[in-house]
């Protein structure tokens, strides 16, 4: 009978639940995808390859996942008392009928499990589908083509940890709910419904003031910021501080004091002030601001944590990738460091050995570097010089054109992109004639691969090995980069992707259920403007004009501040190279709507059936 | 006199089959404007029925309701609410004033859903309060005022839009005798000075006495008509009391 109870207490009041549901749902998706990457599209790619970062990322993965896991059961815990204080006459009149508190903690019990099972149920679905964008996401982000790689799988080890974890979360709130109902007085339960609000009388003129005072704190942290830049800032205390306190009490005094200044500023326009239910919203705003201020300054600061952290971490990423392609320009790059003891035709040689070199490469240079002399060159500082014809060659191979300056010329800025992997020598570009009174240093041979990279890469790299030869001493491949690249990158992404998320997860889902308990209280109020005569569109409106103050204003401000934290961030991420800006804030705008605005949707949806059915 | 309020052969059944309920059996009234009129009987007669069909906050089963020479049998969604704010005014028995609003908001925002012109709102919200005697209340929220002084609010907010009729439920029945006196006397000077016609649904047969006109409801069906005629106040309480204990112990609760 209890479960046929349970059952349909949470099929009546699934609208109630709609929150709680999505926030366990897309908890359990968040938990699942990011326990699932190992087996998934690039990582495991790279851990058929033995790569360390496979399992640098496991182990990050394990830890930030207790961290969320911590994070999602607070959460989870916060909507749970959230519904049972919406309940509390239902539960009641339980207990008035005669139902023992213990009976009534087993019914709670029950709903608990059963709400549980489904969201476990659609969260792993969905985090399947998730790990599959996922996967995508990182193999589209490789050069290379691994498009064998992506599959719908599911890890059944990463399932096993997310059932653990939720498993636990919900023993806890069972456990919670059990004490609450156990502790809890009839007289108050039943008269639960009735709660005295206490509105003060504010004046107005100090919200004017109190804001001034918070957009000069907010001024005044991010002068620091831009000031110092965000490596200082973040990492001196004495500026990190006091900067992190005046961003914080700035925005407080923001949110407090917003919707005071707005009346104000309304008030005195008669014909805004007066329009349609203006009046009712604006005074619906201001009496709720000394609850939620709190709340909002925290949302808006997760907020700002998700944004940062997700932008940063794409954008990072996008770095990395800008970085690699200039890193390697060929498929391999052998260097052989003793070119003044022997010069080799590496290609007869390979092809001597077994490899056809014709055949399997689609091209390969072999190019000397010699000592620099100053007295031929003219260049004091420079360690080495190389004929422009070989500069000619390798640039041509890369579709840049040829050299056309002056000869001889320090090549400052010209010595990226000759070979994959560093070359780290500095050199002088010589007339080829002029190479003749130089001894050679280096032999430098770089090659493309005609078919398959990787098997050919494997041949190659066979057949060097069988020669017992000393001009191979420093090989590198394109492939090798790449795997490391792809390390590094995955490593930022995923854990920028994981928190970012848990952030914005955990401030849309406060902000929602904080609305919707205020939507409730809301009711009785809509109904009597119902009753004045009120259209129903212009009720409706107010109510998501409510929803939407509450989740656009952190948002705004959140946006704000981390537009200047970008530009630090971007300032400091620049110096190890180039940022896309633009793709790093689109990937992270699309998180943020589907997310917060999934959240936004769902909340002002419910907060306009409830002004409906008031 | 202009018919305001014509009630004809009115019937709301709820329930089907056996058990059916008849909350109103056929009533027909009629308010002419300016008239000041009570509805009394006991719990179950059809009172609070007969208020929300007039009200437009329900639907009558048969039977027609035309107020101001407008039929509302045929309005709907959008018609019923410009209806609604347009043509009714409503004062509750537990005044219903929007807590997280000041007093004069309260009347402003009844003008504001008519949609009249900003400039005037101040004004006429300033006239009305002053008429009820609530002019230094304007500033403060509904917690901070008497339950005398937020029922006049709300009388204040239910009239400032001149409406046809005002309809009241109770409205006395959550203040004290002091109170509820101060807000009858309120009552009628809106009746006699602005020639409100006010439709006063009430168990008291002290409230019931300031009315011109009494009608007695019982099981859905008019009991009994009193008119105050030319009768003063204590005299016509004398009268709605006799028929009180007349109609004996089915209405024993009104006193």
């Amino acid at each position: 009978m209890f479960s046929k109870l349970a059952i349909r207490n949470v099929r009546r009041s699934f609208r109630d639940y709609g929150v709680y549901f999505l926030t366990l749902t897309f908890g359990v998706c968040l938990f699942y995808t990011f326990n699932a990457v190992k087996g998934q599209g690039a990582m495991a790619y790279l851990a058929q390859r033995e790569h360390p970062a496979v399992a640098v990322i496991q182990i990050l993965v394990d830890v930030f996942s207790v961290f969320v896991a911590v994070v999602l059961a607070c959460l989870i815990l916060y909507a749970n008392r959230f519904l049972l204080r919406r309940r509390k006459r239902e539960l009641g009149t339980y207990l008035l009928l005669g139902l023992s508190q213990g009976q009534v903690s087993r019914l709670l019990f029950l709903e608990t499990g059963v709400i549980g099972l489904v969201s476990l149920g659609a969260g792993l679905a969905l985090g399947v589908l998730a790990s599959f964008g996922l996967s995508a996401l990182t193999l589209s982000m490789f050069q290379i083509d691994l498009a064998g790689m992506l599959a719908l799988n599911f890890s059944i080890q990463a399932a096993g940890k997310t059932l653990l974890s939720f498993g636990l979360i919900f023993l806890l709130v069972m456990v919670f709910s059990g004490v609450r109902v156990s502790r809890s007085r009839l007289i108050d339960l039943i008269y639960g419904q009735r709660k005295n609000e206490v509105l003060k009388v504010r004046s107005l003129t100090p919200a004017v003031i109190q804001l001034a005072a918070g957009i000069l704190c907010l001024a005044a942290a991010y002068a620091t910021l831009l000031t110092f830049g965000m490596a200082i800032a973040v990492a001196v205390l004495p500026i990190c501080i006091p900067m992190l306190a005046l961003g914080t009490v700035g925005t407080l005094l923001i949110f407090r004091s917003l919707s005071g200044f707005v009346m104000k500023l309304v008030q005195g326009r008669p014909s805004l002030y007066y329009k349609n239910l203006n009046l009712f919203t604006l005074r619906q705003w201001l009496s709720k601001v000394h609850t939620t201020y709190l709340a909002q300054t925290v949302v808006c600061i997760l907020l700002l944590l998700a944004i940062g952290i997700t932008a940063s971490s794409v954008g990072l990423n996008n770095t990395i990738a800008s970085q690699s392609s200039y890193q390697a320009p060929f498929d391999i790059t052998v260097q052989n460091l003793s070119g003044e003891e022997e010069l080799v035709d590496v290609d007869q040689v390979l092809g001597d050995a077994g490899f056809d070199t014709k055949e399997k490469l689609s091209w390969s240079y072999s190019t000397v570097f010699y000592y620099n002399d100053p007295e031929v060159t003219g260049f004091e500082n420079a360690s080495a010089a190389l004929r422009v014809s070989d500069y000619d060659a390798l640039r041509l191979r890369q579709g840049k054109p040829a050299y056309s300056g002056l000869l001889p010329h320090r090549a400052d800025q010209l010595e990226e992109e000759l070979t994959t992997g560093s070359l780290g020598l500095s050199y002088v570009l010589i007339p080829d004639e002029m190479a003749q009174k130089l001894s050679p240093c280096r032999q430098i041979w770089s090659a493309d691969y005609a078919g398959d990279p990787e098997a050919t890469e494997e041949e190659l790299m066979d057949t060097i090995q069988s020669l017992d030869v000393s001009f191979a001493s420093w090989i590198t491949t394109r492939l090798n980069i790449y795997q490391d690249l792809m390390g590094s990158k995955m490593l930022a992404l995923f854990l920028g992707l994981y928190l970012g998320f848990t952030f914005l997860l955990a401030a849309a889902a406060v902000l929602a259920l904080q609305q919707l308990s205020q939507g409730a209280d809301n009711a009785g109020r809509y109904a009597l403007l119902r009753r004045l005569g009120a259209e129903e569109t212009l009720v409706a409106r107010s109510a998501t004009q409510q929803v939407a103050l509450a989740f656009l204003l952190p948002l705004l401000l959140a946006l704000v501040h981390s537009v200047v934290g970008m530009k630090a961030a971007n300032d400091l991420i620049a110096t190890a190279g180039k940022v896309d800006s633009v793709s790093s804030s689109a990937v992270t705008a699309l998180v943020l709507v589907v997310v917060y605005g999934g959240y936004f949707l769902a909340t002002a949806l419910a907060c306009r059936r409830m002004a409906k059915s008031a | 006199m202009e018919e305001i309020l014509a009630v004809t052969d009115l019937k709301k059944i709820y329930g089907r089959g056996g058990a059916v309920t008849r909350a109103l059996d056929g009533v027909s009234l009629s308010l002419e404007a300016g008239e000041f009129v009570g509805v009394m009987g006991p719990s179950g007669s059809g009172k609070t029925t007969l208020l929300n069909c007039v009200s437009t906050i329900d639907r009558p089963t048969s039977g027609s309701i035309i107020i101001d020479g407008r039929q509302l049998t045929g309005l709907k969604g959008k018609e019923l609410a410009k209806f609604r704010r347009e043509r009714l005014g409503f004062i509750f028995q537990d005044c219903n004033l929007l807590d997280t609003l000041t007093a004069g908001e309260n009347i402003a925002l009844a003008l504001s859903i008519t949609g009249a012109p900003a400039g005037q709102i101040p004004g006429r919200v300033r006239e009305m309060a002053g008429l009820l005697g609530i002019e230094n209340c304007l500033e403060k929220y509904p917690y901070e005022m008497s339950g005398g002084q937020q029922q006049r609010c709300a009388a204040a907010r239910a009239m400032v839009t001149h409406p046809a009729l005002v309809l009241a439920d109770e409205p006395t029945g959550a203040l004290d005798s002091k109170a509820a006196r101060l807000l009858l006397n309120c009552l009628e000077t809106l009746n006699r000075d602005l020639g409100a016609t006010i439709l006063m649904v009430t168990h008291d047969a002290f409230t019931a006495s300031c009315c011109g006109r009494v009608v007695f409801l019982r099981d859905g069906q008019i009991f009994l008509e009193l008119k105050r005629g030319g009768d003063d106040r204590r005299a016509f309480f004398q009268k709605i009391i006799r028929v009180v204990t007349e109609m004996g112990g089915e209405m024993a609760d009104v006193l």
